[in-house]
């Protein structure tokens, strides 16, 4: 696996120096920082749908919904003169509300399928949370701003945000906590085995309750976090917050669904591609399609030399 | 062995039939339009659901691979003088390849691996088809110029909107048909025994990936004429009709509809493209039905797995003892 | 003691009379011979479709036209007839746009379109219009099917119109030498209208470049840094209001408002946006408009409003494309009240009547509306200029009417009706 890594990183700057290459140097600076700050979005949500996906086994299509309603949420309360952290903590109790929704409610009634269908039906509850958010508050400008949206460093000539900042030193902080937490406490030893196999996991006395909805608040949280985060540097429009998980699970492939550090590398090497590729003038007009293209080698990469893998006996 | 013609198989003949014959005459040129589309889309989501049914795997890239079917078509219309037919084959040929490329190397992965890659790939066709749009007659390869509208050739035997209708029923049951061949003869023998078993499988000398990507392609197949279908319909194609999200909610649909059987992908093009227009008629809220639509696919996984249409065949069996 | 009980008889004589209240209400808002009586006879039938689903609510044009109606018809009707208007939601889906076409064209016979407000309706119809020989009388188009077909005409801008009259205040009033245009990257939207102002550029001698984006993208900044890699010293925003704001609040986060002048095409033109911006652009954005500003003195502007209060649901927006709706209705009507009334039922009467519009004026434009036979319409193409300050907008230059190559053929048209 470390020498697919290997080959991972190595392609993708050899593919980042092929489109820059002759272009002066401040110009490049300037696309790779940028693409950096939305390359930290894209590895933020994927770092929240591994986490979930490791210790569930759901992969949670919903997670940008749930962000999205969070911010939303945040924003109206904003709107009628809310205390402003206290928006925030409404908007991050929403998304964890939801996501403890699902995860005790319906997720329990698929334990026992495969991974497939419980990624397919978050994809029924994103729809239903998508479709309420949307109904709630209708097509309109709008605007979401947070204080360290006021304050700045330069970097390359970019001015980058504290907000953004933040992003990329959470996304950092959640890969390093969250790899400490499941590979070193009980807890998480506990959710490993609970999302390989559950029935198993609760006959050796696994609380499965307790740890599920450990489990599932974590990552709701994650994702109120993401949705705040991308409602303040995206665009605060739920259609668009919710599909921006798409990229994220480009993201999220780019660690095999498992290494929360590649997903950080995946996902910042996938920003800086889109980004490098505005040089290119053919390639300028598809640059968006640079997520998906990198999944999609990477999943291919992945394969490669592979026996076939057996699906679940039924 | 001899295709037996079932019970199912025999309803659906003479439903087809009569629906083909009476139908256009009493509807609107509207709800002629409307079923047409929904016809197509039922094309695309038999591919869909088969595949899940049989094999279990998820393709959510169906309505992005109808897109590619649909720009051939809209292509070699416009830059050559060849029947609609011959179009359409191409095109169906052009995405079951397209299809293969993109499903090969997820196939010997777990299942959610396939889900993961045609998701992208609907992304990216999504992206594709936004800045490139469709052909509508202007020159060199993308063939796209602003405020042109070229001519389409629709088919010798069905040049009126109720015509065309009636053609594409008879290819929706041409699609059913080449479906149940599959499914009583060796691919269909071998499907059964993947989802089983693969480990049997492959003990037993099937090849895995083989099988499972001709599942693959005939889906593509499928998706690529349905889009070929819907291109003559209106002579234009728009990329919103091609997003990501139209691709899973048509996946969504199939589940819900019952990926089993005939009716289930009928029912789901019913469910996709006639629900939305009651529901505007009615005055409902565009977004309202985002969550029927949803809690259908939820209820759908969690207790009723064979979808609506397996709901309808469990009440009749349950009546009259008939297998189907 | 007495002036209460006056007060109260008063009050109850009010109480007492709301027919004559409501009545004396409705005569204030008339459209058409003032009689207060209500239209009776067989409906006319028109039709309308507008886009109403993510992301965008296009449905304000449709609304105001619906207003228009229902005070047409509570005052008298044409020729005594009432309008039976219908209108139809195409969800930003061209299946339904066109499914919605078929049922009011071919289903319910309409003898013409009014007030249409879509993304997708007319490019998905404009070859239906022309087959079926309707005539579309839109209110808010922004893709190039709506100006450059035979059978639909607008009473709003676009894109095309509206970005090159904010390239004309960027090279004559901010002196800008090398304008950068931000579009989307739809070829009958962002290439058309971000083209045709290069072209604009290069007829003054001066240079124009464009930077496209895609509408679902979640990172604007690269466009933005495409811009400031381009060596422009003028940025024109010609972006839905949407991505708009994101754009600019990436420009606010390089800081970079004062290193360009700024300019807008009409989509930022809208009450919800000065607040959206926040006070960081403030006089600093300059918005072109389509039509006469919202809050404009003219007669035919409080009449549109006052028709709105009367008629129209509270929660329906009083923007441009509502103001551009109400005079798509204002001029059907004058043209339909022009014709002889055995005709009115007869589409290719109406088609032709519609077409041969040549001078209809009113304070919401700037310049005079026609139609023409012709495979162009365009009739709106003099806009005025205004900028964000306190909270709202004030204007900077009033109607000024457009220059460039793009509108050579629109003044030869309009020199053979007269109207120059």
């Amino acid at each position: 696996m470390k020498s697919k890594q290997a080959t991972f990183i190595l392609a993708m700057g050899l593919a980042c120096t092929l489109v820059a290459w002759g272009k002066p140097l401040a110009v490049i600076g300037l696309f790779v920082v940028s693409g950096m700050a939305v390359g930290s979005l894209y590895a933020l949500g994927g770092v929240g749908l591994v986490v979930l996906y490791r210790t569930t086994g759901v992969l949670n299509f919903a997670s940008g919904a749930m962000g999205a309603a969070g911010v939303m949420l945040a924003w109206q309360l904003g709107q009628w003169g809310w205390y402003e952290p206290m928006t925030w903590v409404a908007g991050l109790a929403l998304a964890t509300g939801l996501s403890l929704f699902y995860g005790r409610l319906i997720a329990p009634h698929l334990a026992a399928r495969d991974t497939v269908v419980k990624a397919v039906a978050t994809l029924g509850f994103a729809l239903i949370v998508l479709g309420a958010t949307s109904f709630v508050w209708d097509d309109d400008v709008r605007s979401f701003t947070l204080p360290s949206d006021q304050m700045a460093i330069r970097l390359l000539g970019l001015r980058v945000t504290v907000t953004r900042l933040i992003v990329f030193l959470t996304t950092v902080a959640l890969v390093i906590g969250i790899w400490v937490y499941l590979e070193h406490t009980r807890m998480g030893l506990q959710m490993r085995a609970l999302a390989n196999d559950r029935h198993i996991s609760s006959l050796i006395g696994v609380r499965i309750l307790k740890v599920e909805t450990i489990a599932w608040g974590m990552a709701g949280f994650i994702a109120g976090f993401t949705g705040l985060m991308f409602g303040d540097l995206v665009r605060l429009e739920p259609n668009i917050i919710t599909f921006v998980v798409i990229p994220s699970i480009a993201a999220a492939i780019c660690g095999r669904l498992d290494s929360l550090g590649m997903v950080l590398i995946g996902g910042l090497f996938i920003g800086v591609l889109e980004s490098l590729l505005t040089l290119s003038p053919w390639l300028k007009s598809v640059r968006t399609v640079a997520p998906f293209v990198v999944a999609i080698a990477m999943l291919v990469l992945l394969q490669s030399g592979n026996r076939l893998l057996f699906g679940r006996d039924e | 062995m001899k295709p037996r013609v079932t019970f199912g198989t025999a309803m659906l003949l003479m439903a087809a039939a009569a629906i083909m014959a009476f139908l256009p005459m009493i509807l609107g040129g509207q709800w002629i339009k409307i079923l047409t589309s929904a016809v197509c889309f039922s094309i695309a989501a038999a591919g869909a659901g088969f595949m899940y049914a049989r094999l279990g795997m998820v393709s959510l890239a169906q309505v992005g691979l109808m897109g590619v079917g649909g720009w051939v078509v809209l292509r070699l219309n416009h830059g050559f003088d060849w029947p609609f037919e011959i179009n359409l084959a191409i095109a169906a040929a052009v995405t079951t390849v397209f299809g293969w490329v993109l499903a090969l190397p997820a196939l010997r992965m777990r299942g959610l691996y396939l889900a993961l890659i045609t998701l992208m790939a609907a992304s990216g066709l999504e992206i594709v088809f936004s800045t490139f749009r469709f052909p509508n007659g202007g020159e060199g390869f993308w063939g796209v110029l602003p405020s042109v509208a070229a001519p389409f050739r629709r088919p010798l035997l069905a040049q009126s909107d109720a015509d065309y209708l009636r053609y594409v029923i008879g290819m929706l049951v041409l699609g059913f048909a080449v479906i149940e061949w599959h499914r009583q003869s060796a691919p269909g023998r071998a499907w059964a025994m993947i989802r089983r078993s693969e480990a049997a499988a492959m003990s037993s000398g099937v090849s895995v990936v083989y099988y499972k990507a001709w599942a693959f392609g005939l889906s593509g197949l499928l998706a690529g004429t349905a889009g070929g279908l819907l291109a003559g319909a209106l002579g234009l194609l728009d990329p919103a009709t091609f997003r990501a999200s139209e691709s899973i909610m048509l996946f969504a649909l199939a589940v819900v509809g019952g990926a089993r059987f005939w009716l289930g992908a009928v029912l789901a093009g019913v469910l996709y493209r006639v629900l939305p227009g009651l529901f505007n008629n009615w005055g409902w809220d565009a977004d309202l039905t985002l969550v029927f639509f949803g809690a259908a696919l939820l209820h759908a996984l969690m207790t009723a797995p064979d979808g609506i249409a397996g709901q309808i065949h469990g009440l009749l069996r349950g009546r009259g003892g008939q297998k189907s | 003691m007495r002036r209460q009980i006056q007060s109260g008889i008063a009050a109850l004589a009010f109480l007492a009379l709301p027919g004559m209240a409501m009545a004396a209400g409705e005569a204030k808002v008339s459209c058409g011979t003032a009689n207060g009586k209500a239209a009776t006879g067989k409906p006319i039938k028109v039709g309308g479709i507008h886009g109403n689903a993510a992301p965008g609510d296009f449905s304000s044009s449709t609304d105001a036209a619906a207003a228009y109606f229902a005070c047409v018809n509570a005052s008298g009707g044409i020729h005594g007839r009432p309008v039976q208007y219908m209108v139809e939601n195409d969800q930003w889906n061209p299946e339904l746009a066109g499914q919605a076409a078929s049922k009011l064209v071919q289903d319910e016979k309409v003898i013409a379109l009014v007030g249409n407000g879509s993304f997708v309706e007319m490019s998905v119809n404009a070859p239906f219009y022309a087959k079926q020989n309707v005539m579309a009388m839109a209110s808010a188009c922004a893709v190039s099917e709506c100006f450059e077909s035979s059978n639909i005409v607008s009473t709003n801008q676009g894109p095309l119109a509206s970005s090159i009259g904010a390239a004309m205040y960027a090279v004559e009033t901010q002196k800008a030498k090398h304008v950068s245009c931000i579009g989307l990257a739809i070829p009958s939207v962002g290439n058309w209208s971000c083209g045709a102002v290069e072209k604009y550029m290069a007829s003054k001698g001066l240079k124009g470049s464009s930077v496209l984006l895609n509408p679902g993208a979640p990172d604007v900044n690269a466009g933005l840094l495409e811009a400031v890699a381009s060596g422009a010293d003028a940025i024109l925003v010609n972006l839905p209001a949407g991505l708009a704001i994101a754009f600019l609040r990436a420009a606010q986060e390089q800081d970079l408002r004062d290193k360009y002048q700024w300019t807008s095409s009409t989509p930022l033109y809208d009450e919800s946006v000065p607040k959206a911006l926040g006070k960081y652009w403030d006089g600093k954005m300059f918005i072109n408009a389509e039509l006469t500003p919202l809050d404009g003195k003219g007669a035919d502007n409080q009449h549109w409003r006052s028709v709105m209060n009367a008629y129209a649901k509270a929660k329906s927006p009083r923007d441009t494309f509502s103001q551009s709706g109400y005079l798509s209705a204002k001029y059907f009507t004058q043209t339909l009240r022009a014709m002889d009334p055995a005709k009115l039922d007869d589409r290719a009467a109406v088609t032709a009547a519609i077409k041969k519009i040549a001078g209809y004026r009113s304070d919401l434009t700037c310049g005079p509306y026609y139609v023409g036979d012709s495979k162009q319409h365009m009739p709106n193409h003099a806009g005025t200029m205004v900028v964000v300050k306190d909270g709202a907008f004030k204007v900077v230059r009033s109607c000024y009417e457009y220059e460039g190559p793009y509108f050579q053929p629109l003044m030869v048209t309009e020199k053979s009706l007269k109207l120059r």
